[in-house]
């Protein structure tokens, strides 16, 4: 399969070391921050010879448990700050410079290991670049699929599975070389991202509506029809996973059940084993449609909260669109930006852990966030923490302020459908999440699934071009007359809207059908 | 009639596309009828160009001939200097020309593999 020249691996490692202790003397540098529109409060940088040290970032924190270094990469600013410095970025890479740090890093994303290894010693720079984590990280995925055994990092996992001869118990070469004069904006980002933690002012705000204990109709008439998240209180009780669903429970109960893993398939244990140890910027998130066909007994252990049993989905039998998942992960793994497919709407358990959310109406696109023309894709090319890191303290002047909370164990958030949302785990969490249709959004998802690019856009399910033909059928068959009685309702509640809005407009302009304020 | 757009490189040279190759390029759609481009020589958008009119049309998906062919030709066009390469990507990705920048990337990996240490710093000239 692969020839890796170990001799070659091996001198990089030996020349490491040397370096390494060369530069002992440890002295505090602050760094100056700029990344986008967030600019740290500016420090000095101290003279030259001297080891850098990142430190507490003056209005960050970075996670107890960050590496003390990121091999010394400094921001961009920094070189400002330094005149007559030369970036040892650029002389490293000759000609290379004149790309961007992603170009350089997609030329190396089409690397395999042996040539990681001698680029990693042809100097300074290109040692930066190859120890770059997610580089190793496609490189485990492509060839180890979800079967790796995480070991301290993307490369040392390949490593130790590829050249198990390898002693990876030095551990002074694997805690990284330390360059000096290395200024790259983004290599900084990318390491900062993976160390940070969430500010607590991204954490305040907390404008939800909670619920405990209302009935269907109360909710359906105050939430599910004018279309607004609330977050509903003790309707888990009654759930046998809220008191049995820890770590040694579903490991056991799963033992070598496979379960999905963004690109992979992994068994739990493996995977608690990356999660108790991954610190990057998009944690790998374990979140598996499948899960009750998998292991039946987890499908036993929690049911649909009172208030979505209607689900006209399930008229579709086993050709329904995926529409249930579990999902696990640790603090940081989360999802940017998004709204559910098929303008179905959802609700989210938390069984453990916490989870902050934060949601904008349909109408509303977060800042940040790019949705192309046809809604066929939507792009959103920061991560989860850069996103609060640039684009967060934007929302707090908006008129348009989006709902916010933060959701834990035993509560259930409900998120209509065509709402965008964030969410991020605080810490490890386990939840259950379900989308579903409803007479109340029933028109919405025909409406979608009958869009001339529905190929594109319909999700979940192998048969998107059918999918409404399908459901519409389905429909008429399991529920004769409905939707023509939902057409009628329809019609009618226009017409109402139509004529308060008139009579409002003579008294009072403001006033009207609109449901939210901000 | 399809819209023209003219493209003016860093030398003052003017370029005219038809919409249909301007397609493949993000900026270059989205752009008034003349895009300025001062970090791209007459040169390099000269062969941007060359690349976006072969690729106006892809091959159907069950042509094999066809995509065999383009895939000749591109493996034929990409075969330039190691600077002009290196200029190349980045005017595509400037451009977001993505099949562009995907395969000038793809030619400098392939000359990257098989080096030693040695020989990749005269190669880049470090």
């Amino acid at each position: 399969m692969l020839s890796c020249s170990i001799t070659l691996l091996s001198q990089t490692l030996k020349r490491k070391g040397k370096r390494k202790r060369k530069t002992k003397t440890k002295n505090k540098i602050r760094t100056k921050l700029k990344i986008n529109k967030n600019v740290c409060k500016k420090q000095k940088s101290i003279a030259k010879n001297q080891q850098l040290e990142e430190e507490e970032e003056e209005g960050f924190n970075l996670k107890c448990s960050a590496p003390s270094n990121s091999h010394g990469v400094q921001p961009l600013g920094n070189l400002y700050l330094n005149p007559g410095s030369v970036n040892s970025r650029n002389t490293g890479l000759g000609n290379l410079q004149i790309l961007s740090d992603e170009l350089v890093l997609e030329i190396l994303g089409l690397l395999e290991c042996p040539q990681l290894g001698v680029l990693a010693t042809v100097s300074k720079s290109f040692y930066v670049f190859t120890c770059h984590e997610p580089l190793w990280r496609n490189l485990v995925l492509d060839y180890l699929r979800g079967g790796f055994s995480y070991n301290g990092s993307w490369k040392v996992t390949y490593i130790t599975n590829f050249y198990p001869s390898f002693d990876v118990s030095r551990g002074t070469p694997f805690s990284g070389l330390r360059v000096r004069d290395f200024y790259s904006d983004y290599l900084f980002q990318s390491w900062l991202c993976a160390n940070l933690e969430m500010k607590p002012e991204w954490l305040e705000r907390d404008n939800i509506d909670r619920k405990r204990g209302i009935s269907v109709d109360d909710f359906v008439m105050n939430f599910e029809e004018p279309n607004k998240p609330v977050l509903l209180e003790g309707c888990m009780d009654d759930w046998d996973a809220l008191g049995k669903w820890d770590r040694d429970y579903l490991i056991n109960l799963c033992s070598d059940v496979q379960f999905s893993v963004g690109p992979v398939k992994m068994r739990l244990k493996d995977y608690f084993n990356y999660s108790d140890q991954v610190k990057e910027e998009r944690p790998l998130y374990l979140f598996d449609p499948k899960f009750a066909e998998k292991v039946p007994t987890l499908g036993s252990e929690y049911e649909v909260p009172v208030y979505f049993r209607e689900d006209l989905f399930n008229v579709l039998g086993n050709e329904r669109p995926d529409y249930r998942w579990i999902i696990i992960g640790p603090a940081g793994s989360g999802s940017s930006f998004h709204i559910d497919p098929n303008s179905t709407s959802a609700w989210n358990a938390v069984i453990r852990g916490s989870k902050k959310w934060i949601l904008f109406p349909p109408d509303v696109v977060p800042p940040g966030v790019h949705p192309s023309p046809d809604g066929a894709e939507v792009a959103c090319p920061v991560s989860i923490v850069e996103w609060f890191m640039n684009f967060y303290g934007a929302t707090k002047n908006w008129k348009k302020k989006p709902i916010e909370c933060i959701c834990k164990a035993g509560e259930v958030i409900f998120v209509p459908n065509g709402w965008w949302h964030l969410v991020i785990n605080l810490e490890e969490s386990i939840a259950i999440t379900q989308n579903y249709v409803s007479r109340r959004n029933l028109f919405n998802v025909l409406d979608f699934l009958k869009k001339p690019n529905a190929s594109e856009l319909v999700s979940g399910t192998r048969d998107r071009i059918n999918l409404y033909e399908k459901f519409k059928n389905a429909i008429e068959a399991s529920f004769p007359g409905m939707i023509d009685e939902l057409m009628l309702k329809a019609e009618e509640k226009k017409a109402q809207e139509k004529k308060l809005s008139f009579w409002d407009s003579v008294t009072d302009w403001k006033a009207g059908a609109f449901k939210f304020s901000f | 009639m399809s819209r023209k757009i003219t493209l003016k490189s860093s030398d003052g040279e003017l370029f005219e596309v038809d919409e249909a190759v301007a397609l493949q390029s993000e900026t270059m759609i989205e752009a008034d009828n003349i895009l300025t481009l001062p970090n791209v020589t007459s040169e390099i958008l000269a062969k941007v160009i060359e690349y976006c009119k072969m690729h106006v049309e892809s091959p159907e998906a069950d042509d094999r001939a066809a995509a065999d062919e383009l895939n000749r030709w591109d493996l034929d066009f990409i075969n330039l200097p190691d600077t002009t390469l290196l200029d190349l990507i980045r005017a595509a990705h400037h451009l977001k020309i993505k099949g562009l920048v995907d395969l000038a990337c793809s030619k400098v990996a392939d000359r990257i593999k098989g080096k030693t240490a040695e020989q990749i710093r005269e190669y880049f000239n470090i």
